[in-house]
């Protein structure tokens, strides 16, 4: 019998993928084996079917929570596709050799509960790597010593191999093998992976198959040679969990989101490039194309790029691969000398066009009705979960939830159930899965309420399975598009609506995320009035986190820097014209408030700002209106300083509009205790009185606007505080007040219309 | 010779120089003197034959290896940098290890001439035998043509754009023609320009794009991380200090920290640990000033106060550095006091109350 063929590969490595087939064409053995689940030999077929489109994954996943995943992605230029697809069109038989997903998933399982017992598993861990090296610090004393990532020494050192592919990467697999110990249930995991597939490999052998050609990791092809199989008896020792295996379409994006051996790579489009550079004997061309694209791109944006450009480019990438001893260009010298050459030093000029050209666009397509993926599963077990089958159905029906903790029930589960049901609903709306809108809360003072319509379309499930490309399950799909919406964001309110989705979905990690990207954000806005909005949201989110069970600390060191970056520009917003002057006095009640609610910010600072912003006489006198009014609020101001400083705005100097201005922003707050306060109806009246006729006819237009939102009981107290000054009875008050205007006042009140606003 | 200032990179690195081009193995392009590879380990240091190469550019070796293939491939290359990133520095030391030579500069100012760049006359010898060759006055770049050799041009960005435009037609066709004479000179194989630009002094008189595209930009960077950067400010300081006599004591490593992880975290508008995102100042911060802070500082300590520098010495230069502009940075420094610097613990104490107190 002759020995079987090992050929150890990189996955996802073009020059893999190509000498693969040379080598299957060379040798033609009776049967391929690839490392893949073996309980997916039937599935197998859809990956060589007419309509298929890669990339395309393999996603194993645990039926129960929480999910564990497993997931092979495969590219056009992945080695181990390109071996079944060469089986398939030689009528060869091809088999995955690797332990069945429900099996590596129950290892998977195992482990974690073996190492729940972290901290004696860190020293254990740190015992292990005094003694040797795990492989990652192999790869990241690799780098050290290269100056380079261990994916670019890869590609420089093996996807430009002209000949004997196979004996370079399973020379390397060896030695990495060699200088790398990891820890003990890494090593037992290759071990029993290993004699699986030295079983099949075996069983196939015994099943008559003559020529044995094995696809594998490099890693693995001397523990295939050397190790025993598996016997049966060991095999059925074995852990097991339920769960389900399926194909599923995958994206480049997707691709190069995971990074690290296997997951993916970090330019899925590139790659393939080098692909159709290398099947067509020319590898230097995937330089040319790379650059070329790249400056189409460039001009597309608006990018001046010239063909001279492009042929330095290709020059100075050519020079730099042979610094490095290499023949050929490889994605690092590509994008440096693109830096260089085309984007005139900055990677930022030329950052979009390289994720197109690296990455690209590419999404998979896999015929109908062949993936069933977890992100589905999820969906309809927290369905049946929450107890909300019976609302999957075209009828629109309304259910009301109440957050509150249930105390009738008994289960800690069924207490929550309104609270898990809104999380769930949220996160949907999240992914923009068209099942539930929420409709306005009814009873307007409630927080606990929540309020939605539920409806279910056929688009509903395409929705679920495009979704599938965000994550395994709605959980990890939410986190990534909040994660991904908060990486957008450009301007804090952004980033603050992606916070409150992250707790509205009850996700503080996410929120924790949004939360960042938020402080970043708020440290280039300048503006007040976004500064004091998005404060008033997280001190909401602080004072009403309990509800939605959200741990608030995280947000407090961000609100007492918004809080201090407030106090610091508040003054210079003040100078601001009548237009934005409301605007800025809802930002300092805003602020205000908040300061009020929470006792960590420094209500020391905050007064001396009001007192500095009411001192002072060269910003906006309303604003300077609205902080003494603040002022007043808490207390803090004394009758006597009060009329000090009425007398000091009112009077005869001042300009009416600045003067009737500071009234209105004194008036905008607590009318009743100023109504109450003779003194400053006192000090406005002598204003009033020492006025000549015609500054008395502007101050009462001004005065007129800054009364304009009293209302008509507000007003008639005013009117019998007046006639207490000027000596007159209420009762004479009131009647003047009801009684009918007379001609002559209306012939003055028309003069007034006529009023002439020119240098207003 | 023992009292000059400044010596050149050639002249302080010779023997370096000489071991790496004894110990030469690899092919070395025409016009240089030494191959490129030995040009990247000249810089970035190494060690050849028992010699040890000093490293002279601490950073990131990929830059120095496009920086030296754009030289191999004769096009034109243009550092660009905030102030204080080594530019000038890492030219001076290429041009050393290329050519042997780094004294062919033109320094780009306001009133730098198409002539610095081309070449000028002697007039006395002009008007006594009319033109001829010995009267003419070759500038640094006409002499790098004739010999195949590098020029260096500072801060091009200075210069007012018809000189920058005289630049263009040597580059792009590597000649230069002196019409008095009736003859056209071209230049030598080897010949090249490396220029250096101010990212600050944006808008100055702003390259044209004919220009830039003559040149390969390499942007360099302000150092990457603290620790690299702490390295570069503590071995300046201490060779500046034993040069200038200072008579105090070298900062402490915790002082050298403490500066050196205020301008990174300033610069960079975000804390070393990357968890929080700061208010950067208007000002730049470079590496640079931070090691003329602390050798004034030095300076201050040593002729007015203990010989030690102390956190109020320190928290004035600070103050001094950091606000330029006075609205807002002094709001930037005082967020970072209060947000920062602040929660810092026991080590930043003293600093941060001497800081409160100048606010």
């Amino acid at each position: 019998m002759a020995t079987p063929i090992f050929f150890g590969v990189r996955h996802l490595s073009p020059a893999a993928a190509y000498y693969v087939r040379q080598e299957l064409d060379k040798v033609r053995p009776d049967i391929v084996l690839i490392e893949g689940p073996s309980d997916l030999n039937d599935e197998m077929k859809w990956f060589c079917h007419s309509q298929t489109k890669l990339p395309a994954a393999i996603l194993a996943y645990t039926q129960q929570t929480p999910i564990r995943t497993l997931l092979y992605p495969f590219a056009v230029y992945s080695p181990e596709y390109q071996a079944i697809l060469w089986a398939y069109e030689n009528n060869i038989a091809c088999k995955f050799m690797d332990l069945p997903s429900n099996v590596f998933l129950g290892i998977r399982e195992e482990t974690d509960k073996n190492t729940d017992n972290e901290d004696e598993e860190k020293t254990k861990e740190t015992n292990k790597i005094e003694q040797g090296v795990t492989t990652e610090q192999v790869y990241k004393r690799l780098e050290e010593v290269l100056g380079e990532s261990h994916d670019t020494f890869w590609e420089r050192n093996f996807e430009q191999l002209e000949a004997f592919y196979m004996e370079a990467a399973t020379e390397f697999g060896k030695q990495l093998r060699e200088t790398s110990t990891d820890s003990d249930y890494r090593v037992a995991e290759n071990h029993i992976r290993e004699a699986y597939m030295k079983k099949v490999i075996v069983q196939a052998q015994k099943d008559g198959f003559e020529k044995v050609f094995c696809v594998c990791g490099a890693y693995h092809v001397e523990g295939l040679k050397n190790n025993e199989a598996l016997t049966d008896d060991e095999e059925k020792k074995l852990p097991r969990t339920e769960s389900n295996v399926t194909l599923m379409p995958y994206s480049y994006y997707r691709l190069s989101q995971h990074s690290g051996y296997g997951a993916g790579n970090e330019a899925p489009a590139y790659f393939e490039m080098l692909w159709d550079a290398i099947c067509k004997g020319k590898i230097e061309q995937a330089t040319y194309q790379y650059l070329t694209e790249l400056a189409v791109r460039q001009r597309k944006q608006g990018q001046m790029t010239s063909a001279a450009e492009v042929i330095e480019a290709v020059r100075l990438a050519q020079t730099l691969a042979k610094i490095r001893n290499t023949k050929y260009p490889v994605l690092q010298d590509l994008r440096d000398a693109a830096v260089t050459c085309i984007g005139h030093g900055t990677f930022s000029e030329i950052s979009v066009s390289t994720a197109d050209v690296e990455i690209g666009k590419k999404i998979g397509e896999l015929p109908e009705g062949v993936s069933r993926t977890s992100i589905q599963d999820d969906f309809y077990r927290q369905l049946k979960d929450l107890n909300l089958e019976k609302y999957r159905s075209v009828e629109v029906q309304q259910l009301d939830l109440d957050l509150r903790e249930n105390l009738r029930v008994k289960s800690q589960k069924s207490a929550f159930m309104d609270l898990n049901r809104s999380f769930f609903l949220h996160r949907l709306r999240v992914l923009q899965i068209n099942f539930g809108t929420q409709i306005q809360n009814r009873r307007k003072d409630s927080a606990w309420g929540e309020y939605w319509n539920l409806h279910w379309t056929p688009e509903t499930e395409i929705e679920i399975v495009e979704a599938a490309l965000l994550g395994e399950t709605v959980e990890s799909a939410t986190s990534f598009a909040l994660k991904e919406r908060a990486d957008k964001s450009t301007n804090i309110a952004q980033a603050a609506e992606v916070f409150e989705d992250a707790f509205l979905c009850g996700m503080p990690k996410a929120a924790k995320y949004a939360l960042n990207s938020l402080q970043k954000l708020s440290v280039d806005t300048q503006a007040i009035v976004e500064i004091s909005k998005t404060m008033e949201h997280l001190s909401l989110v602080i004072r009403y986190g309990d509800l939605r069970k959200f741990a608030s600390e995280p947000i407090i060191p961000l609100l007492s820097q918004l809080y201090l970056r407030a106090c610091l520009t508040m003054e210079d917003s003040c100078n601001c014209d009548d237009e934005v002057s409301n605007a800025v006095m809802e930002s300092i009640e805003r602020i205000n408030q908040v300061q009020r609610n929470h006792d960590f910010l420094e209500e020391e600072r905050w007064v001396s700002v009001l007192n500095s912003i009411s001192d002072r006489d060269d910003i906006n006198t309303k604003c300077s209106g609205f902080a003494i009014a603040t002022l007043i609020e808490r207390g803090l101001i004394e009758e006597s300083l009060l009329a000090v400083e009425v007398s000091r705005r009112l009077s005869k100097g001042v300009p009416a509009d600045l003067a009737a201005g500071w009234f209105e922003g004194l008036a905008k707050k607590n009318r009743y205790s100023l109504i109450v306060r003779l003194s400053l109806w006192k000090e406005l009246d002598n204003y009033l009185q020492d006025l000549d006729d015609e500054e008395f006819k502007r101050a009462l237009v001004f005065l007129r606007r800054a009364f304009s939102d009293f209302s008509a009981n507000e007003k008639s107290n005013i009117s019998e505080n007046l006639g207490e000054i000027w000596g007159i009875e209420p009762q004479q008050t009131a009647d003047m007040l009801m009684r009918p205007m007379t001609e002559n006042e209306e012939e003055l009140l028309q003069g007034l219309d006529d009023f002439d606003f020119g240098d207003i | 010779m023992q009292n000059v200032q400044r010596f050149p990179a050639e002249e302080l690195f010779k023997n370096e120089i000489d071991a790496l081009i004894n110990a030469e193995k690899s092919p070395i392009p025409t016009g240089w003197k030494m191959s490129p590879k030995s040009v990247l380990t000249y810089i970035c240091g190494g060690e050849v034959n028992g010699t040890k190469i000093t490293p002279k550019y601490i950073g990131n070796r990929r830059l120095v290896e496009i920086c030296i293939s754009t030289l191999v491939t004769d096009r034109a290359l243009l550092l660009i940098g905030e102030p204080g990133t080594a530019k000038s520095w890492l030219s001076e030391h290429l041009t050393a290890a290329i050519n042997g030579d780094s004294t062919r500069v033109v320094q780009g100012t306001a009133g730098t001439t198409e002539e610095h760049i081309r070449y000028s006359w002697n007039y006395a010898m002009l008007i006594a035998k009319g033109p001829c060759p010995e009267a003419m006055v070759k500038s640094p770049i006409y002499n790098a043509m004739e010999k195949g050799a590098i020029a260096r041009v500072e801060e091009i960005s200075r210069c007012a754009s018809e000189v920058q435009d005289a630049l263009i037609s040597i580059l792009s066709e590597k000649r230069i023609a002196v019409p008095e004479l009736s003859v056209e000179v071209p230049a030598q194989k080897g010949f090249s320009v490396i220029a250096t630009a101010n990212t600050r002094d944006k808008g100055v008189n702003d390259m044209s794009s004919a220009l830039k595209r003559r040149f390969n930009i390499v942007v360099l960077p302000a150092p990457s991380s603290v620790e690299s950067e702490m390295e570069i400010v503590e071995t300046r300081v201490n060779q500046l200090s034993s040069s200038l006599d200072l008579y105090a004591e070298p900062p402490q490593k915790d002082v050298i920290e403490q500066v050196v992880t205020i301008f990174c975290e300033l610069r960079n508008g975000v804390t070393l640990d990357g968890k929080q995102k700061l208010k950067s100042t208007t000002g730049v911060l470079s590496t640079a000033e931070a090691i003329s802070l602390l050798t004034n500082s030095m300076a201050l300590a040593g002729s007015f106060g203990s010989g030690e520098i102390d956190a109020y010495d320190l928290a004035a230069a600070l103050q001094g550095a950091i606000i330029k502009d006075e609205d807002k940075d002094s709001v930037s420094w005082k967020e970072y006091l209060e947000n920062v610097m602040k929660k810092r613990g026991l080590e930043w104490r003293k600093l941060y109350n001497a800081c409160k107190e100048l606010n």
